[in-house]
């Protein structure tokens, strides 16, 4: 029996099966991926048409059995004069019904990527293939290895299916050599070891590219991720020694940040203020708003916005939670649709054509990459799989065209300024909240947008990061004469950064003026209520 | 394994004294002569007459048919153990016989019996030359040229526990095996009705797609009996002797025939026509000889087919 089973284990009749074996599974997942690629494509796709015949073809070819569907495409296609050889037919129902699998897989990750990232690449002017190729697809693919091992495992299994439509492959082949020697189980066994050897192969290729692509590895063992399209040899290597041992024991020692505390030396008079408020009323228009109306059903989320902002304006966004700030920023780049009104920026109506029409998710992000409206997220949303430094640089390569070299030395020096010279090759997750903020000011504004949008950008950090984070805004405001619209809790910094206070209630403006009036002297008693909770924070 | 040693005769005629012996081992050598490899058999001369029959039916001269088999039936068609990417049976020679006298060359795509008639339809194959039997059902889906008797032998397991002899009132409450597609499937469904009114229990019916799944079903004790060609059951009891007996051989009443699609009626008679001749110049029985195969199998070529 032993004798046998090496015999058999090592006849060439059974190796050369192997090969039919690994030629279908291959053209099955080949096949199964391009098919997959398509119908994950319809099933995400805005028109509803393609999403509907991408159900309809998963529902038929998962929901019926495979034998079947390879006796389908070996002996009723050559009746439409469609005749593939025994591989070809095998390999083409395994792709046909792998597809839908595969397609479900690619869903999966693609809409398991962290929905602000999208966010924020469109921000950035992304077109959606230029995110799918440089935002979802890296992350989505790594999620997805280990699904897609499975799905090698079971089809190379499935491939013994092939053996009844003549594929001399293992199974088909196996079964021959018993019918013809009667050594049934010295066969069944030898040919059973020849899978398992083969799905455990399978398995270990899947642990290997797992552990290729794991961001966390010591980047000098990166040798697959090096020949990955997305993977980008840093042009300096990172500083190593004290400095990096130092960022580790706590990343707030080591950014050279001047603490917001000690700004209080160039809070600016009032006559400054007034000086400041009547240059600023002559300066061009940057953003106008007007009747902007957004409602949820019967809810109203903006009822009737307007607001005008000129260059170098710094507008502090007031009011309670749920009051439309967050979706009226959004309007503003058109990240959110909206039911009437207008917005200009930079004399554009943004998203629209010349005609009034709506114009396409593609249009959309190169009018926002040209017009330049950065945007700064509550979440920070920095691309996961990237570094601080390939977070600031990919997008102004991607979307601006600027070379690697001037991409690098822009984002280096933005990330100077912000204070985070010593962690440009650390992932986002590797960083504090108010260093992941800081990475996504400087990458906000690295194409020199003409309005940043700051979105609540300190809330969602933990108390002692906020005046990082505030101090880099402050900056930008006071050094840069940079155009910002920020909405904010942070009354005391809004007293001292913002030009103007625009209080939002219920979606509309309730008060609006100089920043200092309206927070010690506010008119409206919605707003004086707000303000009165807020009091910790109020200016005196 | 599968076929008998053909050196077996060589023995047997040197021992031999004698003109009367002699001539009348002249058949043995024949057999021996066509025995000793496919290759010289291959290479011999075709029978008289097929020059003509070339001439006649040109449009296969040259070419390279399909044949479609269910090759799990040593004797007819399976792997050849010492070579398995060969091909090797009775229903192999005669094929090769006639395509030789047609002057076309035959390769083989394996598939199970059930989708035989089903891969000649759909064109994936030319011709099907497989032991399969001519009914007047499958012949709704090929033409069939016959050139085989039938007998089936009734398969069991050893001692016949369950005193099976035939498909008759003695497999009432038994298991049969058979292979899906098997002319022996509709004999044992009928039996159902007539075990009912005979009060005694209906007889069950496992379906595989091979023989050697068949035989693997009484050997594991799950099925009681496997009814089909007498040659197949000789070889599955050669192969388990202390575990497995032939009950008995019954006549069914089919012949076996090869296989054409329906659309061709020329090949179909070109087929025909060099049948006759291979079994005029006494290549078909030399080939049940060398197969050891029964004589009494022989039959004169018809044709089925219906519309």
């Amino acid at each position: 029996m032993m004798s046998l089973f090496l015999h058999y284990l090592s006849l060439p009749y059974l190796i050369t099966g192997i090969w039919f074996t690994l030629a279908v599974t291959a053209l099955g997942l080949a096949g199964g991926l391009i098919l997959g690629v398509f119908l994950a494509a319809m099933q995400l796709s805005r028109f509803w048409m393609l999403a509907a015949f991408a159900r309809g073809y998963t529902v038929i070819f998962r929901g019926t059995p495979l034998i079947l569907q390879m006796v389908f495409a070996y002996d009723a296609l050559p009746q439409i004069g469609l005749k593939l050889s025994a591989i070809g037919a095998a390999g083409l129902a395994l792709a046909a019904n792998e597809a839908p699998f595969i397609a479900e897989m690619l869903r999966a990750g693609v809409l398991g990527v962290d929905r602000g990232q999208i966010l924020a690449g469109q921000a950035l002017g992304m077109t959606p293939s230029l995110l799918m190729r440089r935002v979802i697809a890296p992350q989505a693919i790594r999620t997805m290895i280990p699904a897609f091992g499975n799905e090698t495992v079971s089809a190379l299994k499935n491939s013994s299916l092939a053996s009844v439509i003549s594929v001399q492959e293992l199974t088909l082949r196996s079964t021959q050599l018993a019918s013809s020697t009667f050594d049934f189980f010295s066969i069944f066994f030898a040919s059973g070891l020849i899978y398992l050897l083969l799905t455990t192969a399978v398995s270990l290729i899947q642990l290997a590219v797992e552990r290729m692509l794991d961001l966390d590895r010591p980047p000098s063992e990166d040798r697959l991720s090096r020949l990955m399209p997305w993977y980008r040899a840093p042009l300096t290597p990172e500083p190593i020694g004290p400095k990096a041992a130092e960022a580790k024991s706590g990343p707030a020692q080591a950014d050279n940040i001047i603490p917001y505390a000690a700004s209080k030396d160039s809070r600016s008079t009032r006559a400054d203020r007034t000086k400041r408020a009547e240059t600023l009323a002559h300066n061009n228009v940057v953003v106008k708003v007007d009747g902007l109306y957004k409602a949820y059903g019967k809810q109203a989320v903006l009822a009737g916005v307007d607001l005008t902002v000129r260059v170098g304006e710094v507008i502090a966004l007031l009011g309670p939670s749920g009051s439309g700030k967050s979706t009226l920023l959004r309007c503003i780049n058109h990240l959110e649709g909206w039911d009437a009104g207008i917005v200009m920026v930079g004399g554009r109506r943004m998203g629209f054509n010349g005609d009034g029409k709506l114009l396409s998710p593609r249009a959309i992000a190169e009018e926002r990459a040209s017009v330049g409206v950065g945007m700064v997220f509550q979440q920070f949303n920095l691309f996961a799989h990237l570094t601080a430094l390939e977070n600031v640089a990919g997008p102004l390569r991607w979307v601006h065209g600027l070379s690697r070299i001037d991409a690098e030395r822009r984002a280096r020096e933005l990330l100077e300024r912000v204070g985070l010279g010593h962690r440009m090759q650390a992932l986002p997750r590797h960083m504090s909240g108010g260093q992941q903020q800081r990475v996504a000011i400087a990458r906000a504004i690295a194409p020199s947008p003409s309005v940043l949008l700051l979105d609540e950008p300190t809330s969602a950090l933990d108390p002692e990061l906020v005046n990082e984070v505030l101090e880099v805004i402050r900056r930008l405001a006071v050094e840069d004469g940079l155009t910002m619209i920020i909405s904010t809790h942070q009354l005391r910094f809004a007293d001292e950064v913002a030009d103007r206070v625009v209080f939002l209630s219920d979606g509309t403006v309730i008060e609006e003026g100089p920043a200092h009036e309206v927070l010690t002297n506010p008119r409206h008693p919605v707003t004086a209520r707000f303000l009165s909770v807020m009091e910790a924070d109020k200016p005196v | 394994m599968i076929a008998r040693n053909p050196f077996g005769h060589v023995g047997n005629f040197r021992s031999t004294i004698g003109w009367a012996r002699w001539s009348r081992n002249i058949a043995f050598i024949a057999a021996c002569l066509i025995a000793i490899g496919l290759p010289g058999y291959a290479k011999a001369a075709a029978p008289a007459g097929c020059t003509e029959l070339q001439a006649k039916y040109p449009a296969w001269k040259g070419k390279t048919l399909v044949n479609a088999i269910n090759p799990h039936t040593p004797g007819y068609e399976a792997i050849d153990p010492k070579d398995p990417d060969k091909y090797v049976g009775f229903d192999i020679d005669l094929g090769e016989a006639i395509g030789e006298c047609l002057g076309f060359k035959l390769t083989y795509k394996p598939v199970t019996f059930a989708a035989l008639l089903t891969t000649l339809a759909s064109g994936q194959a030319d011709i099907v030359i497989s032991d399969i039997y001519a009914t007047e059902e499958r012949a709704k889906a090929a033409d069939f040229i016959t050139y085989s008797k039938v007998f089936d032998g009734v398969l069991v397991a050893k001692g016949n526990p369950k005193k099976i002899d035939g498909i008759n009132m003695s497999m009432c409450g038994a298991a049969a095996a058979e292979n899906t597609g098997f002319v022996e499937v509709p004999l044992v469904q009928d039996l159902a009705p007539k075990c009912k009114a005979a009060g005694k229990p209906e007889p069950t019916l496992q379906l595989y797609d091979n023989n050697a799944n068949c035989i693997q079903a009484i050997l594991a004790g799950r099925a009681d009996t496997y009814v089909n060609d007498v040659n197949t059951v000789d070889q599955a009891v050669k192969a388990n002797p202390d575990k497995l007996e032939k009950a008995i051989a019954v006549t069914i009443p089919y012949s076996v025939g090869i296989g054409v699609p329906k659309d061709k009626p020329e090949f179909r008679d070109a087929v025909l026509a060099a049948l006759i001749l291979v079994q005029k110049a006494g290549t078909h029985m030399a080939l049940l000889k060398k197969w050891d195969l029964d004589v009494n199998n022989f039959k004169e070529p018809d044709i089925l087919s219906v519309k």
